[in-house]
């Protein structure tokens, strides 16, 4: 017992804390799985156990002596390898170089000899399942054949622990089963498996032990077989249900957007109807279409199949600015890549798509921007040092609020918001609170994503819920639990219910 | 009792003094002051009135093409076939002031030559835009090609030879006399530079430009016409740089498919002294401006000292590397 043992882990990115109290201990020869809602801290739980994050707090023991994990490569030494929920592939390289990369095992002198590259990874390539030559180049590998060369590459290393972060997320289901065979030969040679996942049938399937976070602490471990999903569950969402529904029903009952059938690259026949002054939340896990649904109706996916009627009339969505002219709005989930021009002044940002309203033949006035900005400024309780600074130097929450402010300008008459609230501090998510229902009363329809099923059971009025591009469920907020949500989004549904 | 340290901290906090390419500017100024060799009467030559003027007007052609290139490369982009629309620009207005087609209106054929060139060129730019805006190929390849492509062009239609302007009566000698007077072709540099500055920092156009620049994905959910104002952005460049060639056809007095060559990476260099990111996004005309005055009085410098100008670009190359790494610590 006591391979690996890491305990009070805490770790801050920017002033939000994404561990606090994290622990993990590990067997020799156990697959071990990991647990938590979006957020929760398991990627970045992994990380630092896999050495290529730095914890802020908490110490780590190998085999019952306290290490320090610099880098990976260091962790790599110790025995302790990693395999990323994205592929961490060089494509440009070719399949046996992307295995010797920095490989330990693997002696590199000053040139790489094609054939000591070929025998290296020829066996390692055997047991992954890839059967493609070493020479290939991985731009030309599908992703699946991508997968199993990371696998490859864990299998390279050598390893005593090794952390797969979603490992089957991008898998086809013969590349699972491979990957699963793959599971039980490292376990049979004692390796230690930590197996970050939601897929609770892999989960009940492979693993010995479970250990759940929630909000960046460690829940509890439980062996597997003492276990059910519905514990899982309850360890995952917690109990402490303190919000109450939103009070304000649509007293409006007209549909205003109404989505049928709609199929894009990762959605698949999504239906449902959301009515005037109303607030209809979108949970579901990373990857479940959540943001795929804001970019289909915003024109930023084409739309292969289905149809979106606003207010009746059919609508076909060619881009972005062709969406806002017909009303609709959208705040994107990443702030800082898809939302904001991070040099440009907080006031820059906030008018950008509606520079027309205040100017006059293509020529700005300041005065005019000015009025727009200052009283929506004051509404959202915007307090930046001054409008003209960098609005990358503001904190999350005033970001937010910046985009928050572009959007609104626009005065749409359906907004969606995708995942507003996401890492900023509380009273500023208050705030986008109190905006959300005073936009919904003002007869706006609102579609709130989130990953955080407290805040869509305070802030909507019913509650969809997306799996791998489809509608699993639809609950009024009153009547909703996070357990039944948690059980649609992860589809355990039938078995729970 | 007037108290000069808090007046003097007051300034050099101001926005003006935060400019690093402004204080280098200054610098040399300085250092121009101190090394000048002197007139009879114990002046400085640098402070010549008519030594400041040659400074701007041996600026002016590629501080207009730098006014233009400073766009682009706020949209993250470049324009690599500056050059060679100068020498197109050249070549035309020069062949079309040499040719007898519209007889007896000298006037009108110089307006019909200069508009007909500078639209040319005009028209260079915008297929640059189309093809980055529309087939989304890296700007640096499609000006990389037009930088061929046009130089090609221009060498074609004068099939290799100079176009002599000459120094007659002539509509074109007249032409070469007006636009290589000092106060036209400084003018024109003030007058395209302050009409840049108005469409930068106070117009929807070019707020739309730094946009685009500082975040390409932001401006996507941002609903901007990313398309229209890339077309514009490469189209107002081969006019600007179409104009220059004009300004330049005039002061050699010569059509010539050989010139500007290598004009791009000045007018590129302007711009980063100048302090605008290669990346996009974060810079002014006003810093080109400067970036220009920079190497202009570098030059001017020098060539007063009668040091060799394989040194002045040796020390080009020294203050280029400066104005950024200091600018980029100036930022974090």
């Amino acid at each position: 017992m006591g391979l690996f043992l890491a305990e009070n882990i805490a770790k801050h990115f920017g002033g939000i804390a994404a561990l606090s109290a994290a622990r993990l201990e590990l067997a020799a020869g156990e697959v071990h799985a990991l647990m938590g809602e979006n957020g929760a801290g398991k990627s970045t739980l992994a990380r630092i156990c896999a050495g290529s994050l730095r914890p802020d707090a908490g110490r780590i023991e190998l085999a019952g002596q306290d290490v320090i994990l610099a880098d990976p490569l260091d962790a790599q030494r110790l025995g302790i390898g990693i395999i990323y929920q994205e592929l961490d592939l060089f494509p440009h390289l070719t399949v046996g170089e992307n295995l010797v990369i920095g490989n330990l095992n693997f002696a590199e002198g000053a040139f790489a000899r094609p054939k000591a590259i070929a025998e290296f990874c020829r066996p390692l390539l055997a047991q992954a399942g890839l059967t493609v030559d070493c020479a290939t180049w991985v731009s030309s590998l599908s992703i699946a054949q991508q997968q199993l060369l990371a696998i490859a590459r864990a299998l390279s290393m050598n390893c005593r622990i090794l952390f797969m972060d979603e490992p089957t997320s991008a898998l086809s289901e013969d590349a699972a089963e491979r990957l699963f065979e793959v599971i039980a030969l490292l376990k049979a040679r004692g390796v230690a498996i930590v197996y970050v996942s939601h897929k609770m049938d892999e989960i009940f399937r492979l693993s010995d032990r479970v250990t759940v976070l929630r909000d960046g602490k460690t829940i509890g471990t439980r062996a597997t077989a003492s276990t059910d999903r519905a514990e899982l569950i309850r360890m995952m969402v917690g109990r402490d249900l303190d919000s109450a529904a939103r009070s304000i029903k649509p007293a409006d009952q007209a549909v205003s957007l109404a989505v049928e059938n709609l199929t894009t690259r990762k959605l698949k026949d999504v239906s449902f109807e959301l009515h005037r002054g109303e607030v209809l939340g979108i949970a579901g896990l990373v990857g479940a279409g959540r943001s795929e649904l804001g970019a289909a109706l915003f024109g930023i996916d084409p739309v292969h199949n289905g149809r979106i009627l606003l207010k009746g009339q059919e609508f076909r969505p060619a881009s972005p600015s062709d969406a806002q002219r017909r009303g609709m709005g959208l705040v994107p989930e990443d702030r800082k890549l898809q939302g904001l021009m991070l040099q440009m002044s907080v006031k820059e940002n906030a008018t950008l798509s509606v520079l027309s309203r205040v100017s006059r033949w293509g020529l700005l006035s300041a005065g005019a921007e000015k009025t727009l900005f200052d009283p929506a400024a004051q509404r959202l309780r915007l307090k930046p040092a001054s409008p003209d600074l960098p609005v990358g130097k503001l904190s999350g929450g005033n970001q937010q609020k910046v985009l928050l402010a572009r959007a609104i300008f626009a005065d749409p008459d359906f907004l969606f918001l995708d995942d507003p609230a996401r890492g900023i501090d509380v009273a500023a998510k208050e705030d986008i609170y109190r905006l959300i229902s005073e936009l919904a009363a003002s007869g706006k329809s609102i579609l709130l994503a989130s990953s955080e099923l407290p805040e869509l059971m305070r802030c909507a009025d019913r509650i969809l819920v997306l799996r791998e591009g489809r509608v699993t469920g639809m609950f009024p907020a009153s009547d909703a639990t996070q357990e039944a949500i948690m059980a649609a989004a992860t589809h355990s549904f039938a078995e729970a219910g | 009792m007037f108290a000069w340290g808090p007046t003097i901290a007051r300034a050099s906090r101001s926005r003006l003094f935060q400019v690093p390419s402004l204080i280098a500017l200054v610098a040399l100024v300085i250092m121009a002051a101190l090394t000048s060799p002197t007139a009879s009467d114990g002046s400085h030559i640098f402070f010549e009135i008519g030594n400041l003027t040659d400074i701007l007007r041996q600026v002016s052609v590629i501080g207009i093409i730098a006014l233009g290139m400073t766009l682009v490369i706020l949209t993250g982009g470049i324009d690599l076939s500056v050059g060679s629309v100068l020498a197109l620009s050249t070549a035309l207005v020069a062949s079309l002031l040499t040719r007898n087609w519209v007889p007896g209106v000298p006037a009108l054929q110089m307006a019909l030559a200069i508009a007909a060139a500078v639209l040319a060129c005009g028209l260079a730019g915008a297929l640059n835009g189309l093809v980055v805006a529309r087939l989304q190929v890296q700007p640096f390849i499609v000006t990389l090609a037009s930088m061929f492509g046009v130089r090609g062009l221009a060498k074609w239609f004068t099939a290799n030879e100079n176009i002599d302007i000459g120094f007659g009566k002539d509509v074109a000698a007249q032409f070469a006399g007006i636009f290589r007077d000092k106060t036209v072709v400084i003018g024109s540099y003030v007058a395209a530079a302050i009409l840049f500055w108005i469409l930068l920092s106070k117009t929807v156009f070019g707020r739309h430009v730094r946009a685009i620049g500082d975040n390409p994905t932001a401006s996507i959910y941002a609903g901007l016409p990313i398309l229209k104002t890339q077309l514009w952005v490469y189209s107002l460049t081969g006019l600007l740089a179409g104009f220059a060639g004009v300004l330049y056809a005039a002061e050699n007095h010569q059509g010539n498919p050989n010139a500007g060559i290598a004009y791009e990476l000045d007018a590129i260099a302007a711009v980063v002294i100048g302090g605008t990111r290669l990346s996009g996004g974060q810079g002014t005309i006003a810093g080109t401006i400067i970036g220009t005055l920079i190497m202009g009085v570098l030059t001017n410098i020098l060539r007063l000292n009668n040091i060799d100008s394989n040194v002045e670009m040796m020390v080009k190359a020294v203050i280029i590397v400066l104005a950024v790494a200091v600018q980029r610590k100036g930022r974090s």
